[in-house]
């Protein structure tokens, strides 16, 4: 297994290459890598990759990491079953 | 409608609800963690003076108060969406939905990766995973485990994983890549171990002692490291990758050179059926983002920070913010965050009195003091990292007052 | 195998004698602990593979052990998704691995 093979995004299984292709090929931002790519949008909602994500990025030579939040977080932050989400309480 | 709705049980969130209700508040606590205390639950440090301090006395000692004071504390609940209301804010939990005057997110921080090849063997964990299975649990992550990452983090929990009987092969670095970058760099590593001496004096300084740089410290660091409590540190080593089918088998390490290129011919494998990854902790602001905080991005904090002030409001109106969701730092100074923002919440509620008033400049001398004198330092440039932030949100207010 | 508990500790003391229970875990069953975790009982076992990767297949354990990284998801009782290592254990429980192959009896 070569250093590349290394996976990043654990929930949708995206490899460290999978992101640094995409990254080169469309001169992309965290947003567009995981729009591509579907890391971060696995069921952690992105807590345990968008950390690296913004990095390979930022070492690539895509935009830095800045103030704003490149990978924006989107409720629900903990996936809920439809009956939580409709009202019903446990 | 309560007074005040917390987020995270920890040090920072318990404290809180101590102090809010010490006012008179009415206070609730949501947590989803299967008991209350947070990370403070698996620590375990001794101080210089040879005494221990243990998180899970510490938590029961800071929950009993709570329940004393008649706070509400529910764990086994996680918190999913937030808004805001005209009387305060709406909270969603898995356990229905709640609402309060003011919140308070106190959520602390979660581990930064180091993706190695391999790492989703079952039996490669995060180093906190390990201190949470060892200390709270009381199950061993494994017999024989190898560390990946040099941090203050991973060589604590590897003398906490060794009280509880596990044997701790090594610690060694993780393998160059994009993202373990400084990492995986002997020189920068003997850089920050050296800033560790404190928590092994006798150990780190015959080492560190010896050389006038880190860089030479670690041209000349002996191939298979210095122990620690018996365990290798060993930074001229790095892990290549996990190997194993259908879990953890062993760990195919190398030796590298000072900087960090691999040495040829040094590959070899040691065995272990647990493995942890030390990358790090990053502050959990997920909720703050979803709330609408400003946030800024501050490396000596651990990452991006909701924008708050001293006395830990946010740019939202009744949304307060404490502990490492602030910035990666030790419990004790969450601790004392939390106090400061109880005292500021019933400031807000308009419940202090003027002697009260004066307790939240004193509760937030004390957090000062207490970032001076924390044993355990994250990170370097703190108190300047957080006053150049407090300044910031500063101007901020006073701009939107003059607009 | 060598005990996985942590049963004494030079600082924290002796483990506190807990109530034994029995929860089933793809049909098998194991002993477990009240206070315990369905992952904390499970890796006292020996059991650390909880799930399989939906796309891949590749064998998933518990990773963060405190609810961030999802890795430990598990069915519980054949309906809900919970995270196995902030679930507490009670008697009976039956813990399925979520990538069961479908129709196989359990
Ligand atoms: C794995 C790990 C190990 C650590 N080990 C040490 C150590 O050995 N020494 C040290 O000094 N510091 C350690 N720390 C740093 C630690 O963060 C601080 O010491 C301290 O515990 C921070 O207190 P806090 O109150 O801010 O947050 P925490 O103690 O982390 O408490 C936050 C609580 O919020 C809860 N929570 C978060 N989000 C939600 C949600 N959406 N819904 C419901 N509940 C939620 C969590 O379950 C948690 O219990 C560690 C941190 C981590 C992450
Ligand atoms: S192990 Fe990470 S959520 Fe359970």
């Amino acid at each position: 297994m070569t250093n590349k093979e290394t996976v990043i995004c654990r929930c949708e299984d995206i490899t460290m290459r999978e992101i640094q292709e995409t990254v080169e090929r469309f001169q992309c931002s965290s947003r567009e890598v995981k729009l591509r790519t579907r890391a971060g949008m696995g069921s952690c909602g992105g807590r345990t990759c968008r950390g690296m994500v913004d990095k390979l990025v930022e070492q690539l030579g895509g935009p830095p990491i800045s103030n704003e939040i490149a990978l924006s977080y989107r409720p629900p932050v903990r996936p809920v079953s439809f009956g939580v989400l409709g009202g019903e309480e446990k | 409608m309560i007074d005040l709705l917390i987020v995270g049980a920890g040090p920072a969130g318990l404290r809180a609800a101590i102090a809010a209700a010490e006012n008179g508040l009415h206070v609730s606590i949501i947590d989803e963690f299967v008991k209350p205390g947070g990370r403070l639950l698996g620590q375990l440090h001794e101080e210089p003076d040879g005494s221990w301090v243990n998180g899970v006395e510490e938590a029961e000692r800071m929950y009993h108060r709570a329940i004393q004071l008649g706070v509400e504390i529910s764990t086994g609940v996680s918190v999913y969406d937030l808004a805001e209301t005209p009387a305060g804010w709406s909270i969603y939990t898995t356990d229905g939905v709640r609402e309060s005057r003011c919140l308070l997110l106190a959520t602390g921080a979660s581990e930064t990766p180091i993706p190695i090849p391999g790492w989703t063997l079952p039996g490669v964990m995060s180093i906190g995973a390990a201190q949470v299975m060892g200390n709270v649990h009381r199950v061993k992550p494994g017999h024989k485990g190898v560390v990946i990452g040099v941090n203050v983090l991973s060589v604590a929990i590897a003398r906490e994983m060794q009280l509880c009987g596990v044997t701790v092969d090594r610690i060694v670095l993780p393998a160059h890549n994009l993202i373990s970058a400084d990492a995986s760099n002997p020189e920068k590593m003997m850089e920050s171990l050296l800033r560790l001496s404190h928590l092994a004096p006798s150990s780190l300084m015959k080492i560190g002692g010896k050389f006038v740089s880190p860089k030479l410290a670690a041209r000349f660091y002996p191939r298979n490291g210095f122990k620690i409590w018996g365990i290798p540190i060993q930074l001229r080593k790095t892990a290549l990758e996990i190997i194993g089918e259908e879990q953890v088998r062993g760990v195919r390490i190398a030796a590298i050179s000072a900087t960090g290129s691999v040495i040829p011919g040094t590959e070899e494998i040691v065995d272990a059926d647990f493995v942890c990854i030390a990358g790090g902790l990053t502050p959990m602001a997920e909720l703050a983002a979803v709330a609408g905080c400003r946030f800024h991005y501050v490396p000596q904090l651990g990452g991006h920070v909701p924008l708050h002030n001293e006395r830990m409001q946010t740019t939202l109106k009744g949304l307060y913010v404490a502990g490492n969701i602030t910035g990666v730092e030790s419990a004790k100074v969450a601790g004392a965050q939390g106090r400061v923002a109880g005292l500021s919440i019933a400031d807000e509620l308009g419940v202090l009195s003027a002697a009260g008033k004066e307790k939240i400049k004193e509760a937030v001398d004390q957090t000062v003091h207490t970032r001076k004198h924390a044993l355990i330092q994250f990170n370097q440039g703190i108190e300047e990292a957080r006053h150049a932030l407090y300044t910031e949100f500063q101007q901020l207010t006073d701009k939107k007052i003059s607009v | 195998m060598k005990s996985m508990r942590v049963q004494e500790h030079p600082i924290l003391g002796n483990s506190e004698k807990k109530e034994a229970v029995t929860i089933y875990f793809d049909g098998k069953p194991y002993t477990a602990y009240t206070g315990d975790t369905v992952a904390s009982a499970l890796l006292a076992s020996g059991v650390r593979t909880l799930r399989k990767h939906e796309e891949t297949a590749s064998p998933r354990g518990i990773y963060c052990n405190i609810g961030h990284c999802f890795e430990c998801r598990v069915q519980l009782n054949g309906s809900e998704t919970v995270r196995a290592c902030l679930t507490t254990v009670a008697d009976g429980m039956y813990v399925t691995s979520l990538t069961l192959p479908k129709g196989a009896s359990i």
